[in-house]
């Protein structure tokens, strides 16, 4: 059974091509797929870019407005899978099963990322896929101009945003 | 370190429906040398009508760790004003709920201290559900984005690493550095300093962040209502000082009704 595939059209940037490790991280891959299908990233940004570490999205809409997400998922960093340049991940908050919809790109390969034991420090975050196309843009939007906005740090100054996310048949 | 976090849930609380008047106060900076102030705010905990009341920050004109209280002060210490300031609260939380939200003079209030006057921390910000509503519930001064050197001076000591290494020093020690900054602070506030207000676009996207219509802070010093647009709105809390030349003591009050201030002197 081959993976699935989720296009990511940036706005003005181009097409990020994301290949999902169902098999290692079947609960993130399901997730990432639930809002894909119903049109949660579709008009969200980039809202925090920072060069040389990552690039994260998926939580906030245009002017900076935190999207309502479903539940809580299960942390699947103990797959295996690591967090090396152009792989996917999930963000989520210092719980470590408290990832939702937010994801990030690493822009560098980020080992201190990885799971190294079962609890709230070791627990590391659940890699689920990385960039099989597009590359370049992912480097494009790593390299925006990035700013203070609210309450928030590194938000890039002119919006990265994701058109659509499309899951490829 | 930077980590790709998201933000954390707004926490969130429902008022049960017995309750029919909730009170919000804050900036008491209550101190020993200010018995006016501790009296009246002595005698509203004794006698309000409020199901609950809300605490949003700076009770205290300074806190410096939870041993100030109780059988942990050293020998000899001439101050029990810490003490009294607990039996206050134990008191008014065994006839109603009381909840405490951390200001930028009262950051440590510890469990311990929570435990022993029967009080609910609440996180900054919070949300309230009353009546069919939701109510932003803030101290302000992480919204006070205008002044850099205190947000700096913010992140600083809310990490946890400063107040581990902050707490383990000892108790007078702490104390005299607490005195320190409070002397710059004075001299900083009679030089004619001004202090940045909230800021409205922070306002304005925390209460969209957590779905509510009304922001209600304290800290800044400066009642008020302010109209955010978008059918937002905040409302800023009066600070107390009873030995003022125009006294202030003053309660926001929440009924089914909506919002009301009410002044105690």
């Amino acid at each position: 059974m081959s993976n699935p595939k989720v296009e990511l059209h940036i706005a003005g940037h181009g097409v990020i091509t994301l290949e999902l490790d169902q098999d290692k991280a079947p609960k993130s891959v399901a997730n990432f797929l639930s809002y894909v299908s119903k049109g949660h990233y579709n008009n969200t940004v980039f809202h925090r870019v920072i060069p040389g570490f990552m690039v994260q999205g998926g939580g906030f809409e245009v002017g900076m407005k935190q999207k309502p997400t479903d539940g809580e998922i299960e942390n699947e960093a103990n797959n295996g899978l690591k967090n090396e340049h152009y792989t996917v991940a999930m963000a989520r908050t210092n719980a470590p099963h408290s990832a939702s919809s937010q994801f990030f790109i690493n822009v560098s390969d980020n080992a201190f990322l990885n799971h190294t034991a079962p609890n709230a420090s070791g627990w590391g975050y659940a890699v689920f896929g990385k960039v099989v196309a597009g590359t370049e843009v992912v480097d494009k939007i790593a390299a925006v101009k990035t700013g203070r906005k609210g309450l928030h740090d590194d938000v890039p100054q002119t919006d990265v945003v994701i058109e659509k996310a499309v899951a490829l048949a | 370190m930077k980590l790709p976090s998201t933000e954390p849930r707004i926490a969130e609380l429902a008022a049960p429906p017995s309750w029919a008047t909730v009170d919000f106060i804050s900036d008491l900076h209550l101190q020993a040398s200010d018995v006016a102030t501790f009296a009246a705010w002595q005698h509203y905990m004794e006698s309000t009508p409020a199901d609950a009341v809300f605490i949003l920050g700076d009770l205290f004109e300074v806190w410096v760790g939870d041993d100030a209280v109780g059988d942990k002060r050293p020998a000899g210490a001439d101050s029990s004003f810490e003490d009294h300031c607990v039996h206050v609260l134990g008191q008014t939380a065994g006839r109603l709920a009381l909840f405490f939200m951390h200001g930028n003079r009262d950051f440590l209030v510890g469990p311990r201290l929570m435990g022993l006057c029967n009080t609910t921390l609440l996180a900054d910000p919070t949300v309230l559900g009353f009546n069919g509503q939701r109510w932003l519930l803030s101290h302000g001064d992480a919204m006070c984005l205008g002044d850099v050197d205190y947000m700096q001076f913010r992140r600083q000591v809310r990490s946890s690493a400063w107040q581990r290494a902050f707490l383990a020093k000892p108790l007078a020690e702490r104390q005299a550095i607490a005195r320190g900054l409070r002397e710059q602070s004075e001299a900083r506030k009679k030089s004619g300093a001004t202090y940045a207000d909230v800021d409205s676009g922070a306002a304005l996207g925390q209460l969209q962040a957590a779905n509510a219509q009304i922001l209600i802070h304290g800290h800044t010093h400066q009642p008020a209502v302010h109209d955010l647009g978008h059918g937002h709105s905040r409302v800023v809390l009066s600070d107390w000082d009873a030995a003022a030349a125009v006294p202030r003591a003053e309660v926001l009050r929440l009924t089914a009704g909506g919002l009301r201030r009410i002044a105690l002197l």
